[in-house]
């Protein structure tokens, strides 16, 4: 199902829109932001040079640190009057980023969520429990607001109370689930442990899971503990929040609405526009925002575009599922790794559960990569022997997969903490 | 399965203090009768094998406790206070290619027996051979 026929347009006709929309968004900000007018002007670079959307290139990056340097309100366009919602980050890392939004934002903001939902096939007869924190966290509202556009009956139970929730969704009978994938497992976990029958007490067809970089293993575990399809989707508050892109049933690739978010890859370090099917930071421009317009958004997220055609119909570019954050990015004893690509070798071993954590530390002038995961509650062991063997096994697809040496230790189920947002998935204790 | 099947717990466990108390004060709160303990280990985890009175509601407890556990079938030989008893048992085995996994003995008041661990495969070979022989198998601990 789509939801707006844009979805489908013809390159050219999107490159014309997307033109249009950028030189609006330009003059905007350099007329009413003296952050953009001064980082321009140091550049030389004046609103009328841009010409179309290939000259985005020459335009200056924004990073999360300019949004906390102008805390709370400095990057807004427009006056506080025109502003009717505000949202947050946690600020765990220093400041939070606010931003904001008019009523155009928001109805932006429930068009690219209606296309999510549309995309996982929900229908007004459908009921989203939608376990996604609400607050100053973009997550709840955004999804609360797409659900209720496709007219869906929308169950705003919010994150945490896992017990409650499970009988919520059975009781309601819910059809979509939208949480964090994490937060879906420890759901199923302790509906199993309830003693409930997926097939039969719950009705759910599909989920919308997003909020936290997660493997492929992670992905199918979550589809095949509940019996869903599994939609992805990504987004981020300093560009909407989430419905930034999402993934149709036809493939692990994430749409991007692009008519709304011109998405580039970039050389992190070197800050190189990087060609599609590369890997490197996603940076975002919002070609539609009015509160808070953004150029070229390091978005920190590592991850690469695709142009091939979908079964689907929709042509925009697609990404594929971000593979971890540029500042996630361990580098362990000079090699690149990011925790979802050991939480994909997890999830092709035997005999283990995806819940794992990974703690770095130094060990002389080495680092030293210890990993707890837990074993599963079904297998079978009788011997140390056994167990030797599933640790040895994880052990040599780490070095041959990624080539990392880790000391794997082998937890008992449920030994390891349970987050009800995002995962905590590393520890590194090295200075 | 042979009438001298007796099931065993095999349950995983971190080596960490208080998880053997953690377990078997969950089995003695519950009224199980532990019949014997058997714990081997490493420096970061072991497996603990239980003979108890009532598998299934062991099984069920730790279950629930979140504990990781699979039930094995081993069986048991009488000890005989003759030097050698241990051995019989053994070269039986042995000359008949059937590997031993693993053993260990038990003991209660009145007599003990060493318990036995073999291939699923070679189970059925394995106390036919032996109650044939001088060797007794108890069928029940």
């Amino acid at each position: 199902m789509i939801w707006n026929k844009v979805e489908s347009s013809s390159l050219e006709s999107l490159r014309k829109l997307q033109t249009k929309r950028l030189k609006e968004t330009i003059k905007r900000v350099y007329t009413l932001t003296p952050f953009y007018k001064k980082k321009f002007d140091e550049l030389g670079i004046n609103p009328k040079d841009i010409k179309s959307i290939e000259d985005i290139s020459k335009l200056p990056f924004t990073k999360k640190q300019d949004l906390r340097d102008h805390y709370p309100f400095g990057l807004f366009t427009v006056p506080m009057s025109q502003v009717i919602r505000v949202h947050s980050s946690s600020g765990t890392t220093g400041k939070p980023t606010v931003v904001g939004y008019t009523e155009h934002d928001m109805d932006v903001w429930d068009e690219v969520m209606a296309r999510v939902f549309k995309m996982a096939g929900t229908t007004e007869e459908d009921i989203v429990h939608n376990a996604y924190g609400y607050g100053l966290f973009t997550g709840g509202l955004g999804l609360h607001n797409g659900a209720a556009k496709v007219k869906a009956t929308v169950i705003p139970s919010s994150g945490g109370f896992t017990d409650r929730q499970v009988m919520l969704m059975k009781d309601f009978g819910a059809t979509i689930l939208a949480s964090t994938p994490s937060f879906a497992l420890h759901m199923a976990e302790s509906a199993s442990k309830a003693g409930i029958d997926y097939k039969k007490d719950f009705k759910l067809k599909a989920g919308i899971f997003g909020a936290e970089p997660t493997s492929k293993g992670l992905k199918k575990e979550v589809s095949k503990v509940w019996g869903i399809d599994y939609h992805e989707i990504y987004g981020l508050s300093e560009i909407i929040g989430p419905g930034v892109s999402c993934s149709c049933k036809h493939s692990d690739l994430l749409h991007i609405f692009e008519d709304h978010f011109y998405p580039e890859i970039i050389d992190s370090k070197t800050g190189e526009i990087l060609p599609d099917g590369e890997r490197g930071e996603l940076v975002i421009t919002s070609l539609t925002k009015q509160a808070l317009p953004i150029i070229r958004y390091r978005t920190g997220d590592i991850t690469s575009l695709k142009r091939e055609p979908c079964a689907c119909g929709r042509t925009m570019v697609r990404m594929e599922s971000v593979v971890g954050r540029a500042d996630d990015m361990m580098i362990i004893n000079g090699v690149n790794i990011y925790p979802s690509q050991i939480e994909h070798v997890i999830s092709q071993t035997e005999g283990l559960t995806i819940n794992y954590q990974i703690v770095v530390s130094k060990k002389g002038h080495l680092d030293a990569l210890d990993i707890l995961i837990e074993i599963s509650d079904d297998v079978m062991i009788d011997s140390i022997s056994e167990i030797e063997n599933i640790k040895k096994s994880i052990q040599h697809n780490l070095l041959n997969n990624l080539y990392i040496n880790a000391n794997v230790k082998l937890v008992e189920p449920r030994s390891i903490e349970r987050s009800v947002g995002k995962a905590i998935r590393i520890i590194d204790k090295r200075e | 399965m042979s009438k001298y099947t007796i099931k065993q717990l095999s349950v995983f466990i971190e080596n960490k203090q208080g998880e053997l108390s953690d377990i078997t004060s969950l089995l003695s709160k519950n009224k199980i009768s532990l019949k014997a303990i058997n714990l081997v280990d490493t420096s970061e985890f072991g497996i603990l094998r239980l003979l108890v009175d009532d598998e299934l509601s062991t099984k069920r407890i730790l279950d629930a406790n979140g504990f990781s556990l699979t039930i094995t079938e081993v069986f048991a030989a009488e000890i005989d206070d003759h030097i050698g008893s241990f051995n019989d048992v053994v070269t039986i085995l042995s000359e008949n290619n059937i590997n031993l996994e693993y053993t260990y003995t038990i003991n209660n008041a009145k007599n003990g027996a060493f318990i036995f661990k073999v291939g699923l495969a070679d189970f059925e070979k394995a106390t036919k051979l032996l109650s044939k022989s001088k060797v007794k198998l108890l069928e029940k601990i």
